[in-house]
């Protein structure tokens, strides 16, 4: 069976300045990532480059059977979407048309919306939990409103992987736990590979499939058991005492 | 939203009908609107003389208003999405001091050279023309150098504005060691003038700005995704690079055809896209572009009705009554807003 991604000797960072270097890792089946480490360990970058919005510094990354260097806009924006940090420049907009963004890679050069496109619309407003305010102005939404409606974009792009750069930064712990739970159900009921940031290490352990930890310009991949039984977590935030629940 | 925009497009054909109508009626010469519909219908016309200042001198110059609004309309709306900024326009990247440039060297160099421009009025016209857009597009040949070595479009901005002040630099050079005649002709042509078009040109005129117009409307689903940010666009599958080059083009194509023929004409292509905004409260450029062009049109005639005010053969300079239209309108939306009216 061909792997969904596959990361194979990549080393990333900015201007030849390498953050992590020789990342391999396989992904073979649908599943929820969470990717950990303190600031400035090259999360962000990670997400960033396997999004391919800044160049690989070396190595190759595949999606099941393609190469990455090899694949055009079109075709990466129907393969996976993204949600950075930075939030959408864009104010005046109501929550439906932000959301009919993810759809821009399947409308004409008219952006005219099919069936299809409004049924992925509405069925990602729905499962974010924004269909209520609809026809509201993003301006006027909270900031945990405004991160559910970027989530749904995303969604409504309808791509088998999702990368997001923490999204949980501006929502409160309700908030955040139904997240973790949402993308949970993505990976269940729509086998979406779903690569997530995340400071909330409980959420992350809790909910995550796999753990990619990155520490001292190294990536570590496993189950969260894994981190948790191995102390490496703890080592992580330098000796912090933690409580998992 | 499309109900609105019907309404709003229809209300802007109407009142663009109105003051197309009014700029050819107003004059020194008085012609009763109806010997004007006559004229315009190719009905013979009470009085000869009527037949000819309409047919040839203010038809012209309100055909030129209106492709001049509409084309520095659009194109100031898509630089302001390109750079995110609210005060870019048509200019903002040098191409009026490219064709200024140009036009500099045509009319003042040559007059350095020993070579007289008043032999030939055909030489002088199309040399004017001709000299504008290879200034025009010399900028902007190096601005497409700067952008395929440049991934930060904002460097690309503060790039063309040192590239229009380098022209700037070179024209006043220029200037001081010119001739008194052919100095006050190039500041004659830096003030704008609509009337310059011949009738023959104003067909390739018409021509080069519909189809920067066409171009300028089959981008804006790019433009859109632009309005998210270049990262978001990308991820949405827009070629982010391809869609900078073919805004800058169509800006090319657009106003400096437009400078070419007419002079540089300032503001419009700053504040319409504003105004659109204003009225239609949306960023989305299917509906923004077609508005941009109706808005144009009002706007320029309205200037030009304006600058036939002093009611003799003589006009104000265009460039001098959109400046004076746009700036307290500018004042106004920052007062009104407490700051410049968002772009998105």
């Amino acid at each position: 069976m061909k792997n969904i991604l596959s990361i194979s000797s990549l080393s990333i960072g900015y201007n030849k300045n390498k953050v992590l270097s020789n990342i391999s890792l396989d992904i073979d089946q649908p599943k929820l990532i969470t990717l950990i480490g303190r600031n400035g360990q090259g999360k962000s970058t990670l997400l960033k480059t396997l999004s391919g919005l800044i160049p690989a510094i070396d190595g190759e990354i595949f999606f099941g059977e393609k190469i990455n260097k090899e694949l055009n806009h079109k075709e990466k924006s129907k393969l996976f979407s993204v949600v950075l940090t930075s939030p959408p420049a864009i104010n005046s907009i109501t929550v439906k048309d932000f959301v009919a963004y993810g759809r821009y890679p399947y409308t004409n050069w008219l952006a005219q919306k099919k069936e299809e496109d409004n049924r992925q619309i509405n069925q990602a407003m729905e499962l974010c939990g924004i269909t209520n305010f609809a026809a509201t102005n993003i301006a006027n939404l909270s900031d945990g409103e405004r991160q559910k409606v970027a989530l749904a974009r995303a969604i409504a792009q309808n791509t088998p992987i999702i990368f997001l750069d923490e999204p949980t930064s501006h929502l409160d712990l309700v908030n955040q736990s139904e997240l973790f739970d949402l993308l949970d159900q993505l990976v269940e009921k729509q086998q979406k590979t779903i690569i997530i940031s995340s400071h909330q290490l409980n959420l992350a352990l809790n909910y995550a499939d796999e753990i990619w930890l990155i520490n001292n310009n190294q990536l570590e991949a496993n189950t969260p058991e894994y981190f948790i039984k191995s102390g490496k977590i703890e080592a992580l935030f330098g000796g912090l005492k933690l409580k998992y629940f | 939203m499309t109900s609105k925009f019907s309404i709003l497009s229809i209300g802007l054909v109407i009142s663009s009908i109105v003051l197309f109508m009014a700029d050819l009626a107003l004059g020194s010469v008085h012609i009763p609107l109806a010997s004007i519909v006559d004229i315009l219908l190719g009905n013979e016309a009470e009085k000869e003389s009527w037949n000819i200042i309409l047919i040839s001198s203010r038809l012209p110059r309100a055909l030129a208003a209106i492709l001049a609004g509409s084309a520095l309309a659009v194109s100031g709306l898509q630089m302001q999405t390109l750079f995110r900024n609210p005060l870019a326009g048509p200019y903002i990247l040098g191409i009026s001091s490219g064709a200024g440039l140009g036009v500099a060297v045509f009319i003042m160099g040559f007059s350095v050279l020993g070579i007289s421009l008043s032999s030939s009025v055909w030489f002088a016209n199309y040399g004017i023309v001709v000299s504008a857009i290879l200034g025009a597009v010399l900028v902007l040949l190096l601005l497409m150098a700067a952008i395929a070595k440049l991934k930060d479009i904002m460097t690309v901005l503060i790039l063309g504005i040192m590239i229009g002040s380098i022209a700037t630099a070179f024209i006043s050079i220029l200037e001081y060691f010119s001739q008194e005649d052919s100095l006050k002709s190039f500041v004659l042509w830096t003030m704008g003038d609509l009337s310059s078009v011949a009738p023959k040109s104003l067909k390739m005129l018409f021509f080069i700005v519909m189809i920067g117009l066409v171009a300028a409307f089959s981008i804006s689903k790019q433009l859109n995704a632009y309005l998210l940010g270049e990262d978001y666009a990308l991820s949405l599958g827009t070629n982010v690079n391809v869609t900078r080059y073919l805004v800058i083009l169509v800006t090319a194509l657009l106003a400096g055809s437009i400078t070419a023929f007419c002079g540089p004409i300032g503001f419009v292509g700053i504040i319409t896209p504003h105004i659109a905004r204003i009225f239609f409260k949306s960023a989305n450029h299917f509906y923004l572009v077609p508005l941009c062009v109706l808005l144009g049109i009002n706007i320029m005639l309205l200037a030009d009705i304006i600058a036939q005010l002093p009611g003799s053969d003589k006009t104000f300079p265009i460039n001098a009554v959109t400046s004076l239209i746009g700036i307290p309108f500018i004042f106004w939306i920052i007062f009104r807003n407490k700051k410049i009216a968002a772009l998105n």
